[in-house]
């Protein structure tokens, strides 16, 4: 607050309503700065102003000449108080509109009689005559009194006799908050700080990215180093690959996107096609189709992109992990999206266990927040043994079922030269965000919905 | 994962002594079932799909029998040589479904409860074993309706039989044509002239593979013996399948009597189990444990296999019906379930690996910090898009469209060449929130490439009435400036689909196009509903930033 709003509250509420000019006065700051005062107190509600109009009068010419020779009608009974008068005999010491005056305005008063006589009207005193209202009023503008309306009225009528002044004057109050202010916090720097403000909208990264952002540095913290895939890959790497059968019901049309008329050129190398068409046809004993290999998707999982850099590089010890965009041609609900996030973390070394693995992930739930962990067996068509996560939600009080894990089948790294165990654990990333933000349908993050993004809250 | 419904009181019941429906629910997830729901006696529960002898209460009271120590190892199976059942084969069926194979299963009972977990498996196994019937199917009769010697053969699809649920005969085209199971499975056969069929020795239709069982041999809560068929293309998954039915209905009660099948390559089935004998430290290495031996044995019975310390090894003994047991790591995972998952304790494996972010992801990290810094919010869009957003609204050429297969959402049927039109269908979804709106995404487009090329582009919009060209050039320049040391020049374009004519240029960075920037032209905005002006860039960042 400005020193000079803290002025003028301070000088209110001790004298609730001022003019502009008493502020100014009693403040001593210039009538400028008295206006734009008022004016900021206005706009904050701290101060009312009301419009008044004060009416003042002053002598006019004639007015004036009153004061010092006394009204007409006065001056004509002082001429007649020791005896009556012609007309004639008054008008050598009343001219002109005087005379006339004069005689109209004695009358009224009840002052004089006028008789008519052979050599002409003439004026005698009736009574002893004592102020006239308007002689009162005279001397009361005189003394800067101010008369009431209807003293001045008569006189008013009379010509420049008063000039009535016309003034607008703005009287200052403080409202309800203004008068409750308290200004020796104020005078101490202080503000309001329990005031209510506006809220501000921030530019942020999407609540979905942050929670992926989280996750790639846990994954890196764990000592991980992340690896990239394309998003499009060929039916190879994306099933035939990780053991799943040309006929098994994951590969077909209702649940997996494939690409209208695009096959892959480059498939593999010869020694792992040959080696991955032998392992299908001993595990599942069927006439396995290369065309059907050469089918391009949009993947599955992106263990599509693990089983290549395994296959590519052959590491005996390694720990990578892989985050993208997933993709299955489910009907969306709040719970299924046609694509969304996954991540994958890999350990590779001859001496690793299921134990580790379990290891590994319950540090990158406490890493995430996420301390009450426990495991459950599951199937999955790659990975031997099989675990599941369940993690449980403090919010929802109940366990949820997060990462998958698991332990690649021979029959996997067997074919592609992987000599060492493979630990490999992921699932959606969507969830964990989903319990991050408190989002109960995944298609929230989606949806762009300006007023969510820009206030969503991380629970946490 | 399939799902089955289980009755808690009939599970203890099944079970036998010394359990509880606590215990009951407590051990089902540590056979790997998930309790999806449950009720105050119904439990639903979500099974592998590897476990088809868990589609039944039958199956899963086995695995908990034996999770429970209640009663440990393999179930021995007994099956009676003798008797006359017998099934031939004719040379014509080995064209269409050349292989069947069977069991005569005798003094059973099955109450309406049983009949509905049979039903469950009889699902379970044409969908997921059979492939929807095609590789595999089964037919269940009441044996005592049936007179032997029976005959799998062909015939015309003129044949006539009453159909199971039927009482009018109809024929094999009629069938096809005017049943639910016909029009679902038919195109199973073809076109074949020729279909499948097993008459008995009165002639009598009694199935009609892989498509319905006749009314004769219709199984009710009465009938005591059946006789259990399978047909299929492959022999080896037409006898998985049947070892499933006979391991569950051996726990549903009944006794066993041999099919003898024979002609054109096909033969008795043989329920033999298999062995497989292992080395007990591998086994502790990979979960981490140092077991005994004698415990190693004890784990694999409680799962419901034989186990014997053959010396310094372990001979493990796995029925027919546990075809989901490729090899030793599979052996692994029944040693765990058996020692109990809750009893491994988990461990941290000391490592000297650096984790490190990939550099696109880095340099991706570093734009969103900056664009945020610039007061641009952060949106997400799918890379499956549709080609209204893509191509219609804004007005784009759609010659070289990348489409998907039959995709269930409308709204997810292309991909993505270019981030933008997502961007203003973003702004369209908001034009009732306050302005100023900015928003970028970063993430792939795709286009035709051998045979498709994925690249990585930045997109910005901002769209306000007082939004105007060098608003976006400065951020554009600034961007590149501050985040990677690069000069972004802007060349006049002469038209683009999405900008205003005399308003847009392409973004040059060392002589190259990289992308365009421009004031959004009217026509695009009125189609996205948009009422402001908006300003937008897109720019590729391969090549770019990173490769």
């Amino acid at each position: 607050m400005h020193d000079i709003e803290k002025q003028i509250i301070k000088l209110l509420q001790s004298t609730p309503n001022l003019t502009e000019d008493q502020l100014s006065h009693e403040t001593k700051l210039s009538m400028d700065q008295i206006r734009r005062g008022v004016e900021w107190l206005r706009q904050k509600s701290l101060a009312d102003v009301t419009d008044t109009t004060n009416l003042s009068y002053s002598l006019g010419k004639n007015g004036l000449d009153a004061l010092k020779n006394g009204l007409p009608e006065r001056r004509l009974v002082n001429l007649v108080k020791d005896a009556p008068k012609t007309f004639d005999e008054i008008r050598s010491n009343l001219h002109g509109p005087d005379f006339n005056a004069a005689i109209a305005h004695a009358k009224k008063n009840d002052w004089i009689n006028i008789e008519k006589t052979d050599t002409g009207s003439k004026i005698s005193l009736k009574q002893e005559p004592t102020e006239s209202q308007d002689e009162h009023a005279i001397s009361l503008i005189d003394k800067a009194q101010k008369p009431r309306l209807d003293l001045v009225k008569s006189l008013m009528e009379r010509p420049d006799f008063i000039i009535k002044h016309e003034e607008k004057t703005k009287t200052v109050s403080l409202s309800e908050t203004g008068k409750h202010i308290d200004l020796e916090k104020l005078e101490s720097g202080a503000i309001d700080v329990e005031a209510d403000v506006p809220h501000v909208h921030a530019a942020r990264i999407h609540p979905l990215k942050d929670t992926i952002n989280e996750i790639r540095e846990t994954f890196v913290h764990l000592g991980f180093t992340e690896i990239n895939g394309n998003l499009s890959q060929s039916s190879f790497w994306n099933f035939d690959a990780l053991f799943t059968p040309q006929d098994h019901p994951a590969r077909e049309l209702q649940d997996t996107f494939y690409l209208k008329d695009l096959n892959a050129k480059q498939l593999a190398t010869p020694t792992q096609i040959k080696n991955v068409s032998n392992a299908h046809k001993k595990g599942w004993r069927y006439y396995w189709d290369i065309q059907e290999a050469r089918r391009m998707v949009l993947r599955t999982h992106t263990t599509c992109v693990t089983i290549k850099h395994l296959a590519d590089k052959k590491p005996d010890e390694a720990r990578i992990f892989s985050l993208g965009r997933v993709f299955r041609n489910e009907k969306l609900s709040f719970k299924h999206l046609a694509e969304f996030n996954q991540v994958e973390g890999v350990v590779v070394g001859k001496h690793m266990t299921l134990r580790d693995l379990m290891g590994i992930q319950k540090e990158f739930y406490r890493k995430i927040g996420l301390t009450k962990v426990k495991f459950w067996p599951t199937f999955f068509p790659y990975t031997e043994p099989s675990l599941q996560s369940m993690v449980y939600n403090e919010k929802l009080g109940k366990w949820i079922e997060l990462f998958g894990m698991g332990i690649f089948r021979p029959e996997v790294t067997k074919p592609l030269g992987i000599t060492k165990p493979v630990l490999a654990w992921g699932g959606g990333i969507e969830r964990i965000a989903m319990l991050k933000f408190g989002v109960d349908d995944v298609r929230e993050f989606y949806n762009n919905n300006l007023s969510w993004l820009r206030t969503a809250t991380k629970c946490q | 994962m399939p799902v089955v419904e289980l009755s808690l009181s009939r599970l203890e019941k099944l079970i036998g002594k010394n359990t509880n429906k606590k215990q009951i629910l407590d051990s089902l997830p540590f056979l790997g079932l998930d309790i999806e729901s449950l009720g105050r006696n119904v439990v639903r529960v979500e099974y592998s799909p590897n476990r088809p002898d868990y589609s039944t209460d039958f199956g899963i009271a086995l695995g908990l029998q034996g999770i429970l120590g209640i009663s440990k190892g393999m179930p021995r199976l007994n099956i009676r040589k003798k008797g006359n059942y017998e099934i031939k084969v004719d040379s014509s069926t080995s064209r269409i479904r050349p292989f069947v194979t069977g069991i005569i299963a005798r003094n059973g009972s099955l109450d309406d409860e049983a009949v509905k977990q049979i039903i469950n498996m009889q699902e379970d196994l044409h969908f997921g074993l059979g492939r929807k019937r095609k590789k595999s199917s089964i037919g269940v009769h009441d044996l005592d309706r049936i007179s032997f010697p029976l005959k799998y053969t062909t015939t015309s699809r003129d044949h006539r039989f009453v159909p199971l649920n039927s009482t009018k005969e109809s024929s094999i085209s009629e069938i096809l044509r005017d049943s639910e199971v016909g029009r679902d499975y038919g195109s199973i056969l073809g076109q074949s002239a020729k279909v499948p069929i097993i008459t008995d020795a009165k002639g009598q239709t009694i199935s009609f593979p892989p498509i319905i069982n006749a009314a004769l041999t219709t199984v009710t809560t009465k009938t005591k013996n059946i006789l259990v068929e399978v047909t299929g293309i492959d022999k080896q998954s037409a006898e998985d399948m049947l070892s499933v039915v006979v391991a569950i209905l051996q726990g549903a009660g009944f006794q066993f009597s041999q099919l003898k099948v024979s002609g054109s390559k096909n033969s008795t089935p043989n329920f033999a189990p298999r062995s497989i004998v292992f080395d007990a430290n591998p086994v502790n290495k990979i979960l981490g444990l140092t077991i005994s031996n004698s415990m190693l044995v004890s784990c694999l019975k409680k799962c419901r296999l034989d186990a014997v310390r053959k010396g310094k090894k372990i001979q493990c003994t796995i029925p027919r019906y546990r075809f989901d047991i490729f090899g030793g790591m599979d052996i692994v995972e029944e040693i765990a379930l058996g020692y109990g998952i809750d009893n491994l304790k988990p461990a941290w494996p000391a490592s000297v690996h650096i984790g490190e972010k990939n550099t696109t992801s880095e340099k991706l990290d570093s734009i969103s910090r900056l664009m945020t810094g610039f007061g641009f919010m952060e949106t997400l869009n799918s890379t499956l898009t549709s080609e209204q957003i893509l191509y219609e609204m804004t007005n784009k050429d759609s010659s070289q469209i990348i489409s998907v297969i039959s995709s269930k959402s409308q709204e997810h049927t292309i991909l993505r060449d270019s981030i933008l039109p997502g961007l203003l269908e973003n702004l369209s979804k908001n034009i009732h929130e306050t302005y100023p709106q900015k928003f970028f995404e970063t993430g792939i487009v795709f286009s035709k490439g051998s045979p498709i090329k994925e690249t990585t582009n930045l997109a910005c919009v901002s769209a306000s009435e007082e939004t105007n060209f060098s608003e976006m050039k400065s951020v554009l320049q600034s961007l590149f400036r501050i985040g990677f040391n690069i000069k972004c020049e802007t060349k006049t374009l002469s038209e683009h689909a999405l900008f205003t004519q005399g308003r847009v240029a392409e973004i040059i960075v060392g002589k190259k196009t990289v992308g365009y920037i421009g004031e959004l032209d009217s026509k695009v905005l009125e189609n996205f509903r948009i009422r402001t002006k908006a300003v937008a860039f897109e720019i590729k960042l391969n090549g770019l930033i990173f490769d």
